[in-house]
């Protein structure tokens, strides 16, 4: 099942014919704020799901191109996102550290929406396409068995990325490059947990202008969504409708500059596109994109540096 | 006017001798989740002042010790947290460039409640007493003249701090910048309520002190802020809007931060804000010197090798060649 939201964020299930609108399923727990009404929904999503199911055979469909979908999760309690998180070539036994951060959950934004560069000077706005991770319940010290029992669904994710600043300019207050508005495209939908039989297992793919960029699978992670869950809740408990980013593959990312059209596709999950703004107008050579093999120069690198492990789970001397 | 939370999260004034109850004054904002019913009161405050105070004056007070205050902001949408930002006896300039970053909003917890430690194992938990500004009005790119009207009020904070994993532990699953050492569950103690605005002439010339069972640590005013909470406001608003119910916390002054540990009972206090006490929990009851506190000296060598630090500024407002905004 398929759930978001469409219009003036009205709730929905999107199925091949469209929308269909679930408002009077959902009336009782509708207060008139969309993330807290997605919050909701998911906690009761087990006892509501037959009056889902019902609604899909019984309703009549609103066509996609006659509503405006929306982001299915418009202000996530947190937005963690994992960095430098795919193998790119190169395992390394035993894994890097897991390394995750926080995104501002004033950066989403929704199918069709624009992405919108601030004037900040990095030496570049990259795409970083993501599979996105829904939690479901409330998760706290987990093992890594019990972690994908946490997750409510899946969606795309895009964490769209100002680098360092260009020589001579002053930096961001903070690690903030990933946190401007609008740098974080969500949606189309939540994909439920039930048709994603392996979140390790999927294709995910980002186009430009229709020209391929991204095109990798998630079976790449070093570190896998069920340990990332796992690993995080043993810091801050999770709740429902946070949402993870799983880090991304960086083979061929590229720029993102003024008047882009960037579309984001996983398996089973959908396609969601973007339209890019800059006031600024800025440029960058669009087939300069990030090669394989400087990928794997830096992780093999990475196979000298010191290595603790990540805590709870690796540590010198044994499990925690 | 201090507003703030009790019991089952009922909103309330918070007055020297008790509280008194707002619950049927806010019942047409409509909502059950306590942390956007602060946010719908601070957005409504303007037509809710009156009412509220004339309740405030004549309503039924409840004296403090039969309720429980709660955080006043219980799960705000950002919090965003200053770092190194006391100059600590040593004025640099130009000034250092603004540090900040994302603290976990499940870590908040409200007066009396415990502080909990978790198993990882840092070299210390510390305390780090800070001024908490609790945002009032939408604020996307604004002036640091502006920042001020974009401020409801103000609250205490105490950033939690696990340092680095003790030798040969591994580390937490967060990025440098991440600081996921002060996002641990209850590890953002505030309250005891949020002081509005009118109330507070400067923010950046309050006293603060903190107190583990009894003897003073903390002591120090908000003037010594490298950057002016005026100045954090606006900057910030340039990366990312900062929106009615955001918590930012001004950083602190690192003398004489020491340790945390199981059984200490702590408190906050700011002048014309009041006072938080929290407990603190460590089932693995690991113990530090009480009396090993960071001393200014340390603190003065630290930002003295500062100075010789590459210093690009901050975007927007201290590029290098000038002004970008």
């Amino acid at each position: 099942m398929k759930i978001g939201f469409y219009n003036n964020f009205i709730p929905c299930l999107i199925t091949t014919d469209g929308v269909i609108d679930i408002s009077d399923i959902v009336a009782n727990i509708n207060e008139g704020e969309p993330q807290l009404l997605m919050e909701r929904l998911i906690s009761s999503f087990d006892s509501l799901r037959p009056s889902l199911e019902t609604a899909v055979s019984n309703s009549q469909a609103t066509p996609l191109d006659q509503v405006q979908l929306r982001a299915p999760l418009p202000r996530p309690g947190k937005v963690l996102c994992g960095n430098t998180n795919y193998k790119e070539y190169v395992p390394i036994d035993p894994p890097r550290p897991l390394r995750t951060f926080f995104k501002s959950p004033d950066a989403v934004i929704g199918p069709g929406d624009t992405i919108s560069l601030p004037k900040f000077r990095p030496t570049i706005f990259n795409h970083e396409a993501e599979l996105a991770i829904v939690i479901g319940k409330q998760a706290k010290n987990l093992q890594e068995d019990q972690a994908l029992g946490h997750v409510f669904g899946y969606t795309t994710g895009v964490d769209v990325s100002a680098r360092a600043p260009e020589d001579g300019e002053a930096g961001l207050p903070g690690g903030y490059g990933k946190s401007f508005d609008t740098f974080l495209p969500i949606g189309p939908a939540i994909t439920t947990a039930d048709e994603i039989s392996n979140p390790n297992n999927l294709q995910v793919r980002y186009w430009v202008n229709g020209e391929l960029r991204q095109d990798y699978n998630t079976d790449d992670m070093e570190h896998s969504v069920a340990y990332t869950i796992a690993a995080l809740s043993h810091v801050m408990t999770l709740m429902p409708g946070d949402l993870i980013l799983a880090g991304t593959n960086h083979s061929h990312l590229g720029p993102l500059q003024d008047g882009d059209f960037a579309e984001i596709e996983i398996e089973s999950i959908g396609r969601n596109g973007n339209h890019v703004q800059d006031s600024l107008k800025r440029s960058w050579d669009p087939h300069d994109l990030r090669q394989p093999e400087v990928l794997v120069a830096r992780r093999e690198a990475q196979k000298t540096q010191p290595n603790t492990g990540t805590w709870p789970f690796q540590k010198f001397g044994g499990e925690s | 006017m201090k507003i703030g939370f009790y019991d089952e999260f009922r909103p309330c004034v918070v007055k020297e001798n008790g509280v008194v109850d707002l619950s049927e004054i806010v019942s047409h904002l409509q909502i059950s989740s306590p942390q956007i019913l602060m946010q719908r009161i601070i957005v409504n405050f303007g037509d809710l002042q009156q009412e509220i105070q004339k309740i405030s004056d004549q309503g039924t007070t409840i004296p403090l010790d039969q309720v429980r205050l709660r955080p006043p902001l219980p799960r705000p949408g950002k919090i965003l947290a200053g770092q190194g930002n006391y100059m600590e006896g040593v004025k640099i300039e130009p000034a250092r460039p603004l540090q900040s970053f994302f603290k976990s909003p499940e870590a908040i917890i409200g007066p009396g409640d415990t502080i909990t430690l978790p198993a990882f194992r840092p070299t210390i938990f510390n305390h780090e007493a800070e001024l908490a500004v609790v945002i009032g009005k939408e604020a996307n790119k604004i002036q640091e003249h502006e920042a001020l009207d974009h401020v409801f009020g103000y609250t205490t904070g105490v950033d939690v701090s696990a340092r680095a994993p003790e030798e040969g532990e591994a580390d937490l699953p967060g990025t440098v910048d991440a600081h996921y050492g002060k996002s641990f569950d209850t590890f953002l103690p505030i309250g005891p309520a949020i002081t509005t605005a009118d109330e507070i002439e400067n923010p950046n010339n309050l006293q603060i002190q903190y107190w583990v069972n009894g003897e003073l640590r903390q002591n120090y005013n908000t003037n010594d802020m490298e950057h002016s909470i005026a100045y954090t406001i606006a900057t910030l608003s340039h990366v990312m809007t900062l929106k009615p119910g955001d918590l930012l916390i001004g950083g602190t002054n690192h003398s004489h931060l020491g340790p945390l540990q199981d059984g200490d009972t702590t408190t906050i206090e700011i002048e014309s804000i009041g006072r938080t006490t929290n407990h603190v929990e460590d089932a693995l009851k690991r113990s530090w010197d009480p009396h090993d506190l960071r001393q200014p000296e340390v603190l003065t060598a630290r930002r003295e090798s500062m100075k010789d630090q590459p210093n690009a500024g901050t975007w927007p407002f201290n590029a290098v060649g000038g002004d970008r905004v």
